[in-house]
């Protein structure tokens, strides 16, 4: 009962940690490609847009290569920790992030830039309030990435390595529950799992949507 | 105004949350942390955590992660300097590692069988055959339309041991109708023999373990050489525990860690899941890895 709370608590803090660092470079981001459009920004988005899907594994393998002892960023020594999995888990949401934010930032974009401007503000006014404005987008696409970030795991495997009281998140938990036949096992971690990630939504659309 | 508040306060319990993670992780990186990568069946039968729980009783400052993987992934991620110590079960990846440099110091530290599992009814009547006929007859079998095989089909150990029985069969099953390749652990893919009535090889431990869920199967062959799975363990080239990996490496040895494997498993399953290298001279064993380790699968 201990470790799974540990587990379920090292989760939501690996994946945490993962959104609030993505969040850093994706708020502007999408911000940006919304309130400029130029041809780059499209081709940017299309990119962004693409990237959404691409496979887990694929993305921990890539970083593994780098990360690894004989990889370029060998020397930091980060292979095997859950900062490891932050960093991974936060590349990977980064797209998503930007794609969701762009898309409901670019619906509410005329209303209110034209409402700010008519009021006299400045344009860095204005891109403020856009973003005040869809302080709920945010959080909901924000959400989105959290909820990839946690649910995900070909990174955590990768990177992590499964490392019991370590790097062991919920997805590698139930994983490794399959590889030793216990399916039972892996349906309850499952069931918990869904319950946490639907009471973390729930709260959090709560506090952001008020 | 609240909202903020909140916010902020979720802001500050993962940053909370996250150096703890921190301070763990340097409270982690003060003692010596040793990287083992290892084979998935070792690991999930438990044994590799209750050997590391007796090690440690010993060596307290020295912390055991273990990273669980398929032997051919386990030896090529030490081939990047990513684990300071291997555990493995594949004789013939484990020579061409040592060929190239990468592992040395082997020592054979537990050993069990491989097992040839089959529908009840057994279709291609393989009960009791050797190893490589019974491979022949379930062909036959197969292309009969009678029988079905499911291999692991991911370089593991296990894997890499059926396709040396394939060859020294002289067939090869690959892209036939009746062989699938499962691409999956040794429990899913034992489930899926389960399912399809199919044969399949799987190590002793894993198709003990998970019995109870395998109505359809059971063992029809199994004790041969050729079926003999040898669990060993490396030291890598480069890496800069190898003094600690070392104390592991021997405590493997020791009477106390031969003494748990021995008795691994023997409460839960009636058999143990693993067998002691006391219960064999080491002479023998050697020359079976020999052997094994001369098997091709090319």
């Amino acid at each position: 009962m201990n470790e799974l709370v540990s587990i379920v608590l090292r989760s939501i803090t690996v994946s945490g940690l993962a959104t609030l660092l993505a969040s850093l470079w994706s708020i502007p981001l999408a911000l940006v490609l919304t309130v400029f459009k130029t041809r780059l920004s499209r081709v940017l988005l299309d990119i962004f847009n693409s990237l959404v899907s691409i496979p887990t594994v694929v993305l921990g393998l890539c970083l593994y290569m780098i990360l690894s002892r004989s990889g370029p960023l060998g020397f930091l020594e980060l292979l095997y920790t859950p900062l490891a999995i932050s960093i991974g888990q936060a590349l990977l949401i980064t797209p998503l992030i930007v794609s969701v934010l762009s898309n409901s930032l670019s619906r509410i974009k005329e209303n209110v830039l034209e409402t700010a401007f008519a009021l006299g503000a400045t344009s860095s006014q204005a891109y403020f309030a856009l973003l005040h404005e869809g302080l709920p987008l945010l959080v909901r696409s924000i959400l989105i990435g959290f909820n990839r970030a946690i649910g995900e795991l070909g990174v955590a495997l990768m990177l992590g390595g499964n490392i019991r009281g370590y790097t062991r998140v919920m997805t590698t938990a139930i994983a490794l529950e399959v590889v030793k036949g216990n399916f039972e096992q892996a349906l309850n971690l499952g069931a918990v799992f869904i319950v946490v990630i639907v009471l973390l939504t729930i709260m959090i659309r709560a506090i952001g949507e008020k | 105004m609240s909202r903020k508040i909140l916010v902020l306060a979720a802001v500050v319990i993962v940053a909370i949350l996250a150096t703890y993670m921190f301070y763990k992780y340097f409270y982690l990186s003060r003692k010596t942390v040793v990287i083992v990568s290892t084979t998935t069946s070792l690991y999930a039968t438990g044994l590799l955590d209750a050997l590391a729980e007796k090690f440690q009783e010993k060596h307290s400052n020295i912390v055991l992660n273990f990273v669980a993987v398929g032997s051919g992934e386990a030896l090529k991620r030490a081939e990047k300097g990513d684990a300071d110590l291997v555990l493995v079960h594949a004789p013939n990846l484990e020579k061409k590692y040592i060929e190239k440099g990468v592992i040395f110091n082997r020592t054979i530290f537990a050993y069990n069988f491989f097992v040839i599992v089959g529908p009840k009814d057994d279709p291609a009547h393989i009960a009791g055959l050797d190893p490589v006929e019974a491979f022949k007859r379930i062909f036959e079998a197969g292309e009969k339309g009678k029988a079905l095989f499911v291999s692991r089909g991911d370089l593991s150990g296990t894997h890499v041991r059926e396709l040396i029985i394939w060859k020294k069969a002289g067939l090869d099953p690959h892209g036939r109708k009746w062989y699938i390749e499962s691409g999956t652990g040794m429990s899913e893919t034992l489930m899926i023999a389960n399912e399809k009535k199919a044969y399949t090889l799987s190590d002793i431990g894993t198709f003990l373990k998970f019995q109870k869920q395998l109505k359809e199967l059971k063992i029809l062959a199994s004790g041969d050489t050729i079926l003999f799975n040898i669990y060993s363990a490396y030291l890598v080239k480069g890496s800069s525990k190898l003094k600690e990996a070392s104390l592991f490496i021997e405590f493997l040895k020791s009477s106390k860690a031969q003494k748990l494997i021995a008795n691994y498993g023997v409460k839960d399953y009636g058999i143990p899941l693993f067998y002691p290298i006391s219960s064999k001279p080491l002479s023998y064993l050697e020359k079976a890895w020999e052997l094994l380790a001369e098997g091709s699968y090319e």
